[in-house]
Parts: C-alpha cells; structure tokens; sequence
C-alpha cells in the first residue's frame, strides 16, 4: 500500500489549528470560517416540514430537485446569470465538492496544471491534488499599505502570463477573495477570461462570500457604470432580462454568455446562509460542460443531501432578509476587528476587506518575537536544504505562540500560499463578545 | 400544535379576506399551473399583459399555495415566523378587502401561479379562486412525492379545467399529453409546444452563444399556418421557449379596451 496520491494531500491548516487549539481550554478561535449565526428559523423549519412529510429519505435526481433547480435559475436571473435549470445547474455538497467535481472532470495528461492565486483558499491546492492535477501559484501583489489602503492586494499580471502554459487546464478565482477579503475589478477579471479564452483553460469562479460585500455605496458606484455599459451592449435584446431584474453592485463573468462555456461557476450556501453544517452548494456553467461534470459528481456523491436541498430552496425563496442582517453584522465586525488592529499598528499592517469574514493583516517585524525570529532564521538554512515546510514558516510559528501563549487561535497566511508568508487570517465571522476578548488577549500578548 | 392551530386561523381569515376582495373587485383572474415551468410562464404572461398597458399584478415569489394564492391575491408579503407580523397583516388583508379606496382595487387582471403538492389540494385554491384564462404547463411526478401515479395529478388539473368559465380560455402545452386530453373538457382552447397540433408552434430552435433563436409557426383558424418573424431570446431552456409561446398568445388574444386603456393611464 502506497498511498502515492493521498500522501501529496495535507489536511487543511486550518483544521490542524481548529485540532490543536481544541487541546488548549479556553481558546478564542479566530481561525475556522465559520459563522457565528445560527440557521435562520425559516430555513429550519422548511427542512423540518419536509422531513415530517416523508420526503427525505431517497436519493433525489442526481441533478438535485427539479424545484430547486429552478429556484436557483430564478436566483441566478436577478443576478444577471442565465442557465438552464434541466441542464446547466447541478446541486452539489458544498462548494468545495463542486470545485472537486469540476477539477477532476477537467484535468487530464495533456492539461493539469491549475493556476491558484497566493493567497488565496487553503483547499483548493489539495483539491486539484486530489483530482490528479498540479497548483501552480500566481502571487497576488499587496498594495500600498498606507492609511488610504486602496490598493488592496493585486493580481501579478506579468507572472500570470508567464504561468501560463499547455498544460493549464484552469484558474480558480476566489472572488471576493479568502482570505484578503479583495474583490478583484471588473476589469481583471476580464482580462483573465480573455486571457483564458486565448489559451484554451476554464475558469472556476468560488463567489461563496460574494453576499457580504461592504462599503456598497463605493463599490456599487465604480461598478454600477460598467454593468449598465455591458447591458446597453446587450441592447434591445435584453428586455426579458430584466423582469425581476435587481441592480447588482458584484460582478461575475458568469453574467457574460459569451463566456459560459469557458466559466464554471460555485456558490455555497455555507456562509451566505449560516448553513456550514448543510452541506449544500451549486454550480452552474454551459450544458457542454455540465453533462460531464455530472458523471465525476454522481461518482462521488450520487446527489447532495436531500433535506439540506430542501432547505436551500427555503433559503434562496425566503432568506434575503437574513442575509442582510448577516452582512450589516459582519460589516459592523469588520469595522471593530480593524479598530483593534489599528491599536495594534506596530505590530499589524493590514489591508481593509472588501468582503468576506477575514482579514489579512502582515505581522510586522516588532511583532516577531525573538524566538519566532531566531526559529525563522535558523530555519531558512533547514528549509533551504530540504525543501519548504509551512511549519517551519514565521507565521506558523507565530500563530502557533499566540495559540499557546495568549490561547487566540488564528491561520497562519502561509497556509494560503507562498505570498501569505508573514500574514495570519483573523475571522470576524465570530460573535462581537469574541472578537474584543480575542484582540483583548492580543493586546496583552504584545504587552499592551 | 399552538403553530398548527395559529396556521390554521392566519389561512382561514386570509381565504375569506381574499373571496371577499374578488367579489369585490372581480379581476380577471389568469392561473399558470403545472408542475414545472409556472414561474417564467408566469413573468410571460405578465409582461405581455404591461406591454399592452393592461393593469396588471402577479404573485411575488413563489407564493402559489394555501397561503402564498391568498397573499397573492391581497398583494400582502408574509409574515414569515413572526406572530405580530402576521397580526399586521391580517389587519391589513382586512382592509383591502373592505376599503373601497385600496390601491390594488385598480389591478383589473391578476396573473396567479397555482401549486398543488397533495391531492385534496386543488378543491382549496378552487374555493378561493376561480380562472378566467387557464395556462397549463406540464403534468409530471417531480414535485408529487402525495400521489398515486401522474393520472391521479392529472385529475386535479381537471377539476382546475373544469372550473374554468363558459367563454373562459385554456393555454395548454400540447407536448404534454395529460395536458393535451385536458382538451376535451374546455370550452376555448389555444395550444402551443413543439407539437405540430399546437396552435402556436415552435420550430427551427437554434442555440446561439447567448440565447436561443425560435421560429413560432401559427395555425390560423383555416387550417393555414403563417410563420412569425425569429425570435431571439437570452435565456437557455425549454420552458423559456415556452414561455415565449404564451407570451406571444397573451398579446395576440387580448386587446386592451378603451375603457382599460384610459383605466391604466390613471393607474
């Protein structure tokens, strides 16, 4: 027995802090992104009525329900997104077995390599492991990180271009991004599609954040133009469009069909909708790529849990307001975890996010304690010598010290890629109560 | 059990404030039912009903069943789980329905999606409300996990077709064969599908990069068939095609009056 596949394949480091600070009593965990929220109530009792009717116990269409289906092609519509419910909307487990279904249904010999930001999710280089393939990083560059922070953290276009080859076979953008919290502009997304039009590889777009996106007023501005520019282009056509039709401030390149045979889109409802536990997600993309990513997903799951697809058609028809309330919680958290670290500017420079639960910051040299320095020097001339090793790196060691000595567990950033070196990811998807007593440890941790 | 009994009270006193509104107002009620394609249909409709200036006003979501067709029709949101929500909006639906004054007075046609998940279910709706034009779109088992076998689905919509007035009108899909014998039992019928029986045709379907483009062929009452111009729509699917075909009967079969045109001015 080798293992030669799964002995490549780590456990995300994530979970590896979420396991070691659950040795450690007391411990505040800023680590895992998971939502504070619980299911909303009407989520719950929608399952709980199916359940009482009966209707869970069976396998449902491979596909997923017929009337989900269809509430998501109805979802998709006001945003701008147009598949077919039959053929082009697949209901999976979760994202991640989305993103799992569509790799392995992509790579083959001639095309496995996979392109991933750094930094960005911590699991998709071990799902494109899992399904045979090669992550090839592209490092994103972080702006300026001056009090403005407007430039926030940069696709490396040049690099891009370089790490393209044959063998690409996929880009997976995780927009708006984990663990930066960017949302990439319109027009870098645009550039990747043409790019990725020319070289003949697909795009999987991961938009499980893309409901919490703050500073809307800023954000909708700079981009409400481009979307009316792309729908003026439509012309007349579009009339049927806009039936329903709400003003979105995000931009997919979903939303453009003349991409759709190259983009494979994944939503979550895990954090959108407080339903981590549930395990259920979509992807959509054209029929041509569909009718193949269905035969990897029915290998690997037959269908996603029925009950949590009756749930996710409660939380799609009736949930919006909840997830507003979601949103304007987070804004509110992301507004008081940045305080904290602004109180904490000699030790963490960070960029503001845009979305999502995370945020970023640097750890800044006066912030590396001797020992974490002294350990990352002596530790270069090990890693030189046989290679990287994320526990050796300066942010495993720090998260690793503020785990033990001040019991805040973090991620260390350079579980997110070589560029996340130097980072820890902070979530402020926990509650308020969390995050001050966590910040509060910190402080005292530098001797605040 | 105190969640049964208060539903139980909430759908009683919205059946009624709903049965008083349409003695009231008498709109003309136009229902989309079957078990798939009702939403797009439904939009369709709608939409061809504006275009024509008529004043029009459609379920908000999906509410379509004993609850949902109530609200629907009182033009009222849900109250979700909230108790004192649904307090206020039962005071609410009491007033449309007796204020002379209301707003939704003015709505002169309602597009209704109707939903049935169990077979007592379609005598309900039908005690609330009755159509005036009926659009069926496909009987099939998918959402029907209460029934016996498809027949037994198709003999709710029978009594949907039934209740259908003497100058009432039928949009039937005759791809669907259930639908298609539901024929018999109607007064006025206009089909549509790909079906070379249906009244509204459609042929020669072609994806293109961001749509589809359909031909619609009608058959004129002389048996003739006249070839309307391509259509190109920006959505993928049959049942948006479909949907289209029933948008192109809305327009043709109903011409607003002068009375309905000056009515939705002041609307």
């Amino acid at each position: 027995m080798s293992f030669s596949r799964t002995k490549i394949i780590k456990l995300s480091p994530i979970k590896q802090m979420e396991l070691l600070a659950s040795k450690i009593p007391d411990v505040i965990s800023l680590a895992q992104g998971v939502p504070s929220f619980d299911t909303p109530e009407i989520i719950k009792k929608a399952a709980l009525k199916a359940l009482n009717r009966g209707v869970v116990a069976k396998y449902s269409l491979t596909y997923g329900l017929p009337e989900l289906r269809e509430t998501i092609e109805q979802k998709l519509a006001e945003e701008d997104m147009y598949y077919d419910f039959e053929k082009e909307i697949i209901v999976t487990a979760g994202s991640i077995e989305a993103i799992t279904a569509s790799l392995i249904s992509i790579i083959d010999n001639k095309k496995n390599e996979v392109i991933l930001f750094s930094p960005s999710y911590t699991s998709y280089p071990e799902a494109v492991k899992v399904a045979g393939g090669q992550p090839v990083f592209v490092n994103l560059i972080e702006g300026g990180l001056a009090l403005s922070q407007s430039k926030g953290w940069q696709i490396d276009f040049k690099n891009l271009e370089r790490k393209v080859n044959s063998r690409t076979a996929a880009i997976i953008i995780c927009n708006p991004n984990n663990p930066t919290g960017t949302i990439f502009p319109k027009e870098d997304l645009l550039k990747i599609a043409e790019l990725a039009w020319k070289r003949k590889f697909f795009i999987i777009c991961d938009e499980v954040y893309k409901d919490f996106v703050y500073d809307t007023r800023n954000y909708a501005d700079l981009h409400a133009d481009l979307i009316k520019e792309t729908q003026s282009a439509r012309g007349s056509a579009s009339d049927q469009r806009n039936t329903g039709q709400r003003e979105s401030a995000f931009f997919s390149l979903a939303q453009l069909p003349e991409l759709r045979k190259i983009v494979i889109r994944v939503f979550s409802l895990s954090k959108a909708y407080a339903m981590t536990g549930w395990r259920i997600g979509f992807l959509h993309s054209d029929e041509e790529n569909v009718k193949e990513i269905i035969k990897v997903h029915d290998a690997l799951v037959t269908c996603a849990p029925v009950i949590s697809q009756y749930a996710a058609m409660a939380a799609l028809d009736f949930a919006d307001q909840e997830i507003e309330e979601f949103r304007q919680k987070y804004q509110a958290r992301r507004d008081l975890i940045c305080q904290h670290l602004d109180e904490l500017s000699d030790f963490f420079s960070y960029q503001k996010p845009q979305g999502s639960y995370f945020v970023f910051p640097r750890i800044t040299r006066s912030a590396r304690g001797s020992d974490i320095e002294r350990g990352s020097r002596a530790d270069l001339m090990t890693r030189r010598a046989r290679g990287s090793s994320q526990r050796e790196s300066v942010s495993w060691r720090f998260a690793i010290d503020l785990l033990e000595k001040a019991h805040v567990a973090v991620v260390p950033g350079i579980a997110f890629g070589p560029s996340g070196e130097n980072h820890i990811r902070m979530s402020f998807g926990r509650s308020e109560k969390d995050i001050n007593e966590a910040m509060k440890r910190i402080k005292e941790y530098f001797s605040i | 059990m105190i969640t049964n009994f208060l539903k139980t009270i909430v759908q009683f006193f919205l059946k009624w404030f709903a049965k008083i509104y349409l003695w009231r107002v008498k709109p003309h009620i136009i229902v989309i039912a079957g078990t798939t394609g009702r939403h797009w249909i439904k939009e369709a409709v709608a939409d061809a009903l504006k275009e024509k200036n008529f004043p029009v006003r459609a379920n908000k979501k999906n509410f379509n069943a004993e609850i949902g067709l109530p609200l629907s029709i009182l033009g009222l949101p849900s109250g979700e789980g909230n108790f004192w929500q649904w307090l206020k909006i039962l005071w609410q639906g009491l007033n449309i329905c007796v204020n002379p004054r209301s707003n939704l007075r003015k709505s002169a046609y309602i597009v209704l999606e109707m939903a049935i998940d169990r077979p007592d279910n379609m005598n309900y709706l039908l005690s609330i409300v009755k159509p005036r034009t009926l659009v069926l779109t496909t009987i099939t088992m998918i959402y029907a996990e209460n029934f016996e076998n498809l027949d037994e689905i198709a003999l709710e919509y029978k009594k949907l077709v039934k209740a259908l007035p003497w100058d009432g009108l039928a949009i039937l899909n005759f791809d669907d064969e259930r639908v298609k014998k539901l024929a018999e039992f109607c007064g006025r019928v206009i089909s549509y599908g790909f079906s070379e029986e249906a009244d509204f045709q459609v042929k020669n379907v072609r994806k293109v990069l961001d749509g589809q483009e359909i031909e619609i062929s009608v058959n004129q009452r002389s048996n003739q068939r006249r070839s309307a111009s391509i259509i190109k729509i920006n959505r993928f699917g049959n049942h948006h095609i479909y949907a289209v075909l029933v948008k192109e009967i809305i327009k043709e079969h109903f011409k607003i009056s002068t009375l309905d045109f000056f009515k939705s001015l002041s609307h």
